[in-house]
């Protein structure tokens, strides 16, 4: 799903202008997408100033190199590429840095323990559905303990909302690799998460 | 098609599910299964759950950090070299310009670069007058005697051929204009005196006279300038106090987020608070929206204050929304 302007713009008409140098048509493009990109690095990195380096340096390679842009994949596509290699540089580093160990250990196989859960769980307190504290913080501390790269699935299918077949194209991979990413990291969600609700 | 009878096998694919990524038969079978059974249709009733708890931890950057990161792409343009279709352009352009001069002095450390851009917008304002003034203070004594009742800088300075020198002196005579505040004339030199960076007290009055026309689009300018830039505290809450009806304007918002995220002073903070998050009678902040919870996350990150956490996180708790960034 790509951001919507707001506006009707010819995406390839701004590109081509871009590229032969017109710097208000590369604002308008970069005004197309930088929210997106911004949100997407924030929610990522949890860092306004990690977000904020990501988001210069992934605009500033976009312009470094737009001239060798030749329609093979949609600008959205190729952008993304640029930013979500950028997130997953940091977030590695980061876990190379941490010291402490992730929260939630790796659980390849299929785990359920939402299994053991009493099923009279669903019609109880209508207040457990609301956020507390508590479920805040786990959910946190699960998404932590994802790889950097189920997290960044994760984070493209879930808070972007894009689809599987577009985040397999984005980090050069297959759907089906994409999915199979997607698929651990909800399980280890859900076996972390499911006291919870 | 393939049929899934097993319990397990279905709810492993129940993420997919609620993502809408499966295949049609898999979808098919998921539903045939589901028909026939009270726990997985229960189950997956908790997945859906689950689903909206990652829902509340999603954050929205503050709009006041992007328009942060816009400045600083530009300016960081400012000396790219162009684009193939332009490098014939390329040639006017000096590497290095004075964006990047005052962004190398500040260490081009992030977290200075907001500063940099703070100060620049400071100069543009004040530059112009600050020179002038500073004249002022030296040339007072020496032409006193030539300018009673009025005020003089020197302009220009130039050493002539025979070794004398020549000073260019403008002088300005003080005079009185009357009027009500719907005379342009006395709006204009209004304007002028909240810019005068000598005398806090001056702009602090001539704020409180203009905040009565705060709904005349120049006035409104002038006192979001002021938020954002003027030095004293005081001068910058009675800018705020001149906004108050207007605090929904677009640009009048914008500018209470900046205060409330980079002030120094408390007191500014919660004010800007206050004017940004209304308190209803209800406490529920019906109207809050996305870049503004994104700004009361941010200032849950920057905040040391005690008195203006506590007011950002009770209206955080009250939306039901992540007091933290996340």
């Amino acid at each position: 799903m790509a951001p919507n302007s707001g506006l009707q713009i010819d995406e390839s008409a701004l590109i081509r202008a871009a590229q032969q140098g017109d710097h208000d048509a590369f604002e308008q493009l970069v005004r197309v997408y930088d929210q997106s990109v911004l949100r997407l690095a924030m929610n990522l990195l949890r860092s306004p100033e990690d977000a904020q380096d990501v988001y210069q340096e992934a605009f500033l390679r976009v312009f470094r190199n737009l001239d060798k842009f030749r329609f093979d994949c949609s600008f959205h596509t190729w952008l993304y590429r640029i930013v979500t290699n950028l997130c997953l540089d940091q977030m590695r580093k980061r876990k190379v840095r941490r010291e402490e160990p992730p929260v939630l250990a790796a659980a390849d196989g299929p785990l359920d323990r939402m299994d053991s859960v009493p099923e009279d769980r669903v019609d109880g307190d209508p207040q457990r559905h609301l956020f507390s504290g508590q479920i805040r913080i786990r959910v946190k501390q699960v998404l932590d303990g994802l790889t950097p790269r189920e997290r960044m699935v994760f984070e493209l299918r879930h808070y972007q909302g894009l689809r599987l077949r577009r985040i397999g194209e984005i980090l050069g991979t297959t759907e089906e690799a994409a999915k199979n990413c997607l698929f651990r990291a909800t399980q280890k969600m859900r076996v972390a998460l499911g006291d919870f609700v | 098609m393939s049929h899934i009878s097993n319990c397990a096998d279905t709810r492993m694919l129940f993420a997919l599910l609620l993502y809408g990524e499966l295949s049609f038969d898999e979808e098919e079978s998921v539903d045939a299964h589901l028909d026939g059974c009270a726990d997985c249709r229960a189950a997956l009733e908790r997945e859906r759950s689950l689903h909206a708890a990652f829902d509340g931890v999603a954050v929205e950057p503050a709009a006041s950090l992007l328009r942060e990161c816009r400045a600083e792409l530009r300016a960081a343009l400012e000396h790219e070299p162009l684009l193939t279709g332009s490098r014939d352009q390329a040639a006017s352009r000096e590497p290095g310009g004075w964006w990047d001069r005052i962004v190398n002095a500040l260490g081009g450390a992030s977290i200075l670069r907001p500063v940099g851009a703070v100060a620049l917008l400071a100069l543009g304002f004040f530059g112009a007058r600050l020179t002038p003034f500073l004249n002022l203070g030296q040339s007072e004594g020496l032409l006193a005697g030539t300018s009673q009742a009025g005020i003089a800088r020197v302009s220009d300075v130039e050493t002539q051929t025979d070794g004398s020198v020549r000073v260019v002196v403008d002088e300005t005579r003080q005079k009185t204009i009357s009027g009500n505040l719907d005379d342009q004339r006395i709006r204009t030199l209004l304007l002028e005196a909240v810019r005068d960076p000598s005398n806090p007290g001056l702009r602090a009055d001539s704020v409180a006279l203009l905040s009565h026309r705060a709904q005349s689009a120049e006035i409104r300018s002038a006192l979001v300038y002021l938020v954002g830039h003027d030095p004293n505290d005081g001068v910058r809450l009675k800018a705020m106090e001149g906004l108050k009806a207007s605090a929904t304007e677009p640009e009048v918002r914008d500018a209470l987020a900046r205060a409330l995220l980079n002030d120094s002073n408390p007191g500014v903070r919660t004010q800007a608070i206050d004017m940004l998050v209304p308190r209803p009678e209800d406490h529920s902040f019906p109207n809050i929206d996305r870049a503004m919870i994104g700004t009361l996350q941010e200032l849950m990150l920057r905040e040391n204050n005690p008195s203006v956490r506590q007011r950002g996180q009770r209206v955080l708790e009250a939306i039901n929304a992540s007091a933290e960034i996340y």
